[in-house]
């Protein structure tokens, strides 16, 4: 008998791994017109895995004070071997990465992968969303530039225009009344431990939930899924996945090597803001459409109008799988779809026409 | 020796003063709004002429400080009735004529007890200054058309000087001046050009003063004089754009031009730079081709065109190797490099080149040739940067399409096993 043969003996006696390797052989990916659709969630995990590890790299060099961060971040692109490439794959592996997540969002939503029995999927996918766009935020102030300054005072305005809670949740951000070394020191305390504790835990459940569940199968495409042989996770699945991600790398290498991050200017907390201060992409829509909206609306702040329909609408999207009563059965509501189309074309119209400068 | 028109205008100053102190009822002490019945009277005429001095009146200096009207045009400024407001027995000298504005605002502003009270740190030779300008020689002879104490602070409504809305706040000194000496016709008695003003509006300084809000940009009393304004001689010209530009001034006066200039009677910045258009100075200036300076005295083939050609020579170089390393610097910048230590040594570069420039004044070769050494040494470490950053780039790329390959050789391979499984 070999060692590694030994060895998973070993292990096999201890853990009884045996039933995980069972199940892995015949757990089965269903072929379908949309089996595309399946790849987006492995993708956004390749690119989480990326986070994680250029993460740590970064952790080797980086100090998270106000008089030190950005020379920090700017050692390691210009001193530290590779210093450059672990920087740029880190801030553009970010954004690839929600940008895989919405489309995997999407994607369930739009082919009804929400109904029961997957509505815990689809609320811990949902709050993965938002641990995402919340890893982005932290992050984006940790370079402790002249833009991400800035963003950052917005970004927690805003938050402070929450009713009740508003002005607690501002210093709780902050760690004071206004963006200092403090909110660094937290904002780097979110980023580096709080929010991956809480992702790992609900990561570790969407998962276990996708592998208990199976994957969904639209009402549909169920004729046609049952017509065509499915695909075996192990290893022909699996294999297919590897080839995304290296799809995925693929991308990172280019982005970084033509494209790498900018530095900027390190923040100046005296200094005026910059004109066209805008947050990263995926708040662009919340951030133009809080601009659009007049100063007051039936005599309440425009702002405060805008964050209750923006938090109306999230939790209408969140409760999707209760509201779509007609899922479980298979029948989705024409209407949900619509609005899922309407959300998708918001969202895209609204960050597109923002990139391109249209509401300056 | 003192003019006779100065003496003149210093013993009338002297008398007036004595004449038209202000009378004891007529100043209120200092820092209370003055209340006299003047206004209240003045405000309701329909004339416009009195009426407005009063309406006026609201942000007057004098007024606010608690001189009323009496304290200049006489009378009593608490009787109701106009008679004996108006009264000639109280001093009541109504309109006050041109030729005795200076002394009627020196009998209080040329009183440095009395200043004291309002002002103790305005000077109090204004009048004596203005009795040396050319204005107030010309008003000692009787010429009404030059500028008073009035033509220039106004009347009524008087402001401080540091109130941004004075006619005398820089911004507005060159309008104000230019009431007059823009005005081509009344200049012309006076052998004026009267395009001093639009010379001016086109000059480096005046775009400082209005465009970046330099107030420490010259205007026409920094190098005139407030209230002794005259025009600097030959001699002194030097010694008036020498008060800002120090280094510039004592590489002149070490430079063999300064005597060469005085014996050929040519001021001494005026001669290149010019007086009230004064431009941005332009390297290409130096050499004794075509609009340039040095060619107004020397040719190619005497020692100092020898020497300009050799100056621009070395500034043209200087300035070469500044903007083809800036353009390799900003490349490596636009492909993502991080550029911050090649822009330092452009900075030094430039600073150095600037100093070289200072150098043109002292007309000798070796001072700024070790200037121009210093922006070629700048220049060349801010050039080594960027051809370091421009291997890396080379690295990077190189890399890149080594990884790419092998990860395109992996997704083939995965590929391939797929088909084959899935055959």
């Amino acid at each position: 008998m070999g060692i590694f043969k030994r060895l998973w003996a070993a292990l096999d006696e201890r853990l009884g791994l045996a039933p995980l390797v069972e199940f892995a052989r015949h757990k089965e990916v269903p072929r379908h017109r949309y089996s595309w659709a399946y790849y987006f969630g492995g993708l956004t995990l390749f690119f989480l895995g990326v986070q994680v590890v250029t993460g740590i790299l970064l952790l080797l060099y980086y100090r998270p004070t106000a008089e030190a961060a950005f020379e920090s971040v700017q050692f390691i692109v210009t001193r530290v071997p590779f210093g450059w490439l672990v920087r740029s794959i880190h801030s553009w592996s970010a954004n690839l990465m929600i940008l895989s997540a919405f489309a995997h969002m999407f994607s369930v939503y739009l082919l009804g992968a929400y109904a029961k029995p997957r509505e815990l999927t689809w609320w811990s996918g949902f709050a993965l969303l938002l641990l995402a766009m919340g890893f982005g935020f932290s992050g984006y102030l940790l370079p402790w530039n002249e833009l991400s300054f800035f963003a950052t005072r917005i970004g927690t305005d805003i938050a402070g225009k929450t009713p009740l809670v508003g002005g607690w949740l501002l210093r709780f951000l902050r760690g004071g009344d206004d963006v200092t070394g403090a909110t660094l020191t937290r904002f780097f305390g979110f980023h580096v431990a709080l929010l991956p504790m809480i992702t790992s835990a609900l990561l570790a459940l969407h998962l276990l939930l996708i592998q208990k569940q199976g994957m969904h199968v639209p009402e549909k495409l169920a004729p046609e899924a049952k017509s065509r042989p499915p695909i075996p996770f192990v290893p022909n699945f699996a294999l297919r996945e590897a080839t995304v991600w290296l799809g995925g790398l693929a991308l990172l290498a280019v982005l970084a090597a033509f494209f790498p991050w900018e530095l900027g200017v390190k923040a100046d907390p005296f200094a005026p803001a910059p004109a066209g201060i805008k947050p990263e992409w995926y708040f662009l829509f919340m951030f133009e459409t809080l601009k659009l909206l007049p100063p007051h609306v039936l005599g309440i702040e425009g702002e405060l109008v805008g964050l209750a329909l923006f938090t109306f609408g999230g939790l209408v999207w969140f409760l999707v799988p209760l509201l779509d009563r007609g899922s479980e059965r298979g029948k989705r509501s024409p209407l949900f779809l619509l609005l899922g189309w309407l959300v998708l074309a918001y969202l895209v119209s609204f960050t597109a026409l923002s990139l391109a400068g249209v509401f300056q | 020796m003192i003019p006779r028109a100065v003496l003149a205008l210093a013993c009338l100053a002297v008398a007036a003063t004595g004449l038209a102190a202000p009378r004891p009822g007529t100043v209120g002490p200092p820092g209370k709004a003055a209340v006299d019945t003047c206004l209240d009277c003045h405000r309701s005429l329909d004339e416009t002429r009195l009426s407005q001095p009063a309406e006026q009146a609201a942000t007057d200096i004098h007024r606010l400080q608690g001189i009323t009207c009496a304290g200049c045009h006489g009378g009593d400024p608490r009787a109701e009735d106009p008679e004996a407001a108006m009264n000639p027995a109280l001093g009541f000298v109504g309109a006050i004529a041109p030729t005795a504005v200076p002394a009627l605002c020196s009998s209080c502003h040329s009183d440095p007890s009395f200043m004291l009270r309002y002002a103790p740190n305005i000077p109090t030779d204004q009048a004596a200054q203005y009795a040396t300008s050319r204005h107030g020689l010309a008003l000692a002879k009787g010429d009404t058309r030059v500028a008073t104490c009035t033509s220039c602070h106004g009347a009524h409504g008087v402001l401080p000087a540091d109130d941004a809305r004075s006619p005398v706040y820089p911004s507005r000194i060159v309008a104000t001046c230019g009431r007059c000496h823009a005005d081509a016709a009344l200049m012309r008695a006076y052998g004026i050009s009267g395009n001093e003003v639009a010379d001016y509006q086109q000059s480096v300084h005046y775009a400082a003063l209005t465009q970046k809000n330099d107030l420490s940009a010259p205007t026409c009393n920094d190098c005139h004089g407030s209230h002794g304004a005259t025009p600097p001689g030959v001699s002194s010209v030097s010694n008036v754009c020498g008060t800002c530009h120090l280094t510039q001034r004592e590489l002149f006066d070490l430079s063999p031009h300064k005597e060469a200039f005085a014996s050929i009677e040519q001021p001494a910045c005026e001669t290149c730079h010019g007086n009230h258009a004064v431009h941005t100075p332009d390297d290409t200036w130096i050499g004794v081709g075509k609009d340039q300076v040095c060619g107004n005295c020397h040719v190619a083939d005497d020692p100092g065109g020898q020497v300009a050609a050799q100056l621009a020579a070395r500034l043209t170089g200087a300035n070469s190797a500044i903007a083809a390393t800036r353009e390799r610097v900003a490349r490596a910048e636009r492909a993502g490099m991080l550029m911050d230590e090649a822009l330092v040594q452009l900075e030094e570069a430039h600073q150095a080149l600037v100093l070289a420039r200072n150098q043109v004044h002292a007309a000798a070769l070796a001072p700024l040739a070790r200037e121009t050494g210093s922006v070629l040494a700048a220049a060349a470490k801010a050039d080594r940067l960027a051809q370091a950053a421009e291997d890396e780039i080379r690295f990077r790329r190189t890399g890149l399409a080594v990884s790419l390959v092998v990860i395109l050789l992996a997704a083939v391979a995965l590929l391939l096993k797929t088909r084959s499984l899935e055959r």
